[in-house]
């Protein structure tokens, strides 16, 4: 990661908010010198230190695609990466919502392709899932094993499927909160209280919904709905309509 | 707390509760049919206040619960919870033979996980009586009391389960008569969209609880946490929900889970599950 002499190395970030200032608040701390390019605009967010790029810089160590809302602007996102950057250049891309294999074939380099578990909030854990696409290189592997080991967290190779492992299982618990809500099962207050205390769940599943924000963890349920076509991954009203709680944070 | 508690049912959640019952005061007559139950259940409550307090105070907590294997003195309780079997048919003939013992005015609590307040209430003379105060195992521990609205529970029967509960040094949570409650309903995917997960080969079983441990930061994977509360329990908790819920996909049963059930492979309390144990 130190190659050209830019401490731990130059991270190129392109995404939405608020998964781009996450990342690069932690490459930041890590010692990596950032560059981000927001599609569409955003950012206002962004920690100091951190370059907004016009262009794509091609000294780059590795890239990050932080998209999860919107499968066009990830294609055009993956696609400038993949154009812009030398072909060794590991490419990371948020796999929440999109599965690696998808994103593969918007590609030319599909062996630099590596899926991570990029969702709001889950950069703050001890552990990243990465995904490695269809065709992935070892090198690209072992390169975002090393990116998130310089961030401080454990790795987990997980295979390429709809939601990942963690973004999966926790969306649908928001997803089923949010159905309870919708339903008057109880109030959003005592739905999130009665999870954390009946099983030590480390946030309530509103609370954590509105951290994530409704559009990532329903561009995490279409995904799903998209790839298996069940009834079983259907948004809740409720979260359709922008979710049970204003936006919190954790 | 003056009110005296009746339980109905010494297995492990009725001792948990008259144990609580118990160390906030109450005076609690324990009832079961089975002597052998009983004895069991007095012995749990005499361990669990051992561990849990001094010797002068267990002593007089375990003084305060009167074991009775004669329904008819469950008379003098002000409130009693039905913590028995969980069956419908089971539940409602108590709750018609509580009616003809306690006083007007008594309240008419039940244990279950599963079953609809409703549903129990329905065929006793006073359904406004009625109420589910859903405890969490194990109940000296576990802060939670679910307090269930039936839909003829009167506004005076669900207080008066909250301020017992909030007595007993727990946190009511209000809750609708819904298939699973909150909590039961809500973790559902926690476990369903880990088996598939399973199932489809995206990771095993350990490698899914280490993910979800260390990346959520939750207590205990799923695949740990069913084999702790008992995969036979998860499973028939599951498939309460989605019969419940007329077949709704979203709590709809893995067949990893019931393989693991036909073979008798229930996690920790037969050595075996998900994960070798012992």
């Amino acid at each position: 990661m130190g190659r050209d002499g830019a401490g731990a190395g130059i991270v190129v970030i392109t995404g939405e908010s608020p998964l781009v200032e996450e990342y690069a608040r932690a490459c930041i701390a890590a010692g990596f010198t950032v560059e981000a390019r927001f599609t569409p605009d955003g950012g206002e967010m962004l920690p100091p230190g951190v370059r907004r790029a016009a262009r794509i810089r091609r000294r780059a160590s590795v890239a990050l695609e932080l998209t999860n809302t919107s499968r066009e602007a990830k294609r055009k996102n993956l696609r400038a990466l993949d154009r812009a950057l030398p072909p060794g250049v590991p490419l990371l891309s948020a796999s929440a919502a999109t599965t690696v294999a998808e994103q593969a074939a918007w590609i030319t380099r599909a062996e630099r392709l590596v899926g991570i578990a990029a969702l709001p909030t889950l950069l703050g854990g001890a552990l990243a899932e990465i995904a490695p696409g269809p065709g992935a290189a070892r090198g690209a592997v072992d390169a975002a094993g090393e990116f998130f080991r310089a961030l401080g967290k454990e790795i987990a190779i997980v295979q390429d499927s709809p939601g990942m492992v963690l973004p999966r299982i926790l969306c649908m618990l928001v997803n089923e909160a949010h159905f309870a809500l919708g339903e008057r099962v109880a109030q959003g207050g005592d739905i999130d209280a009665a999870m954390k205390l009946g099983t030590h769940y480390p946030h309530g599943p509103l609370e954590w919904g509105a951290a994530i924000t409704p559009a990532h963890v329903r561009a995490v349920l279409d995904g799903l709905r998209r790839s298996y076509g069940e009834e079983r991954y259907r948004t809740a009203p409720l979260l359709a309509r922008g979710g049970g709680n204003s936006v919190v944070q954790l | 707390m003056t009110t005296t508690v009746g339980i109905v049912g010494a297995g492990t959640m009725g001792a948990g509760i008259a144990q609580v019952a118990a160390q906030a005061g109450s005076d609690v007559l324990l009832h079961d049919e089975s002597g052998q139950a009983l004895a069991r259940g007095m012995e749990r409550i005499a361990a669990g206040l051992r561990t849990g307090r001094g010797e002068t105070e267990g002593a007089e907590a375990l003084a305060r619960v009167h074991p009775c294997r004669a329904a008819g003195d469950l008379a003098a309780a002000g409130v009693v919870i039905e913590a028995a079997f969980e069956d419908l048919a089971v539940k409602r003939e108590i709750f018609r033979a509580l009616e003809g013992i306690v006083r007007p005015g008594t309240v008419l609590a039940t244990n279950t996980s599963s079953l609809s307040i409703t549903a129990i209430g329905a065929l006793t003379r006073t359904p406004g009586a009625v109420v589910g105060m859903h405890f969490f195992n194990p109940a000296p521990r576990m802060k939670l009391v679910e307090i269930v609205r039936g839909s003829r529970t009167s506004d005076e029967t669900m207080e008066r389960a909250r301020s017992l509960a909030l007595d007993m040094g727990k946190t009511p949570i209000l809750c609708a008569d819904t298939p699973g409650f909150i909590v039961n309903r809500v973790a559902r995917p926690f476990y369903g969209e880990a088996l598939r997960l399973l199932g489809e080969g995206a990771a095993g079983v350990e490698e899914i609880d280490r993910i979800v441990r260390l990346e959520g930061g939750f207590r205990m994977g799923p695949f740990e946490l069913m084999d702790l509360i008992g995969i036979d329990v998860n499973y028939a908790v599951t498939k309460s929900v989605y019969e419940r819920f007329f077949h709704e996909p979203r709590f709809r049963p893995h067949p990893i889970q019931e393989r693991m059930v036909e073979a008798g492979t229930l996690g920790r309390k037969t050595g075996r599950g998900f994960y070798r144990h012992g």
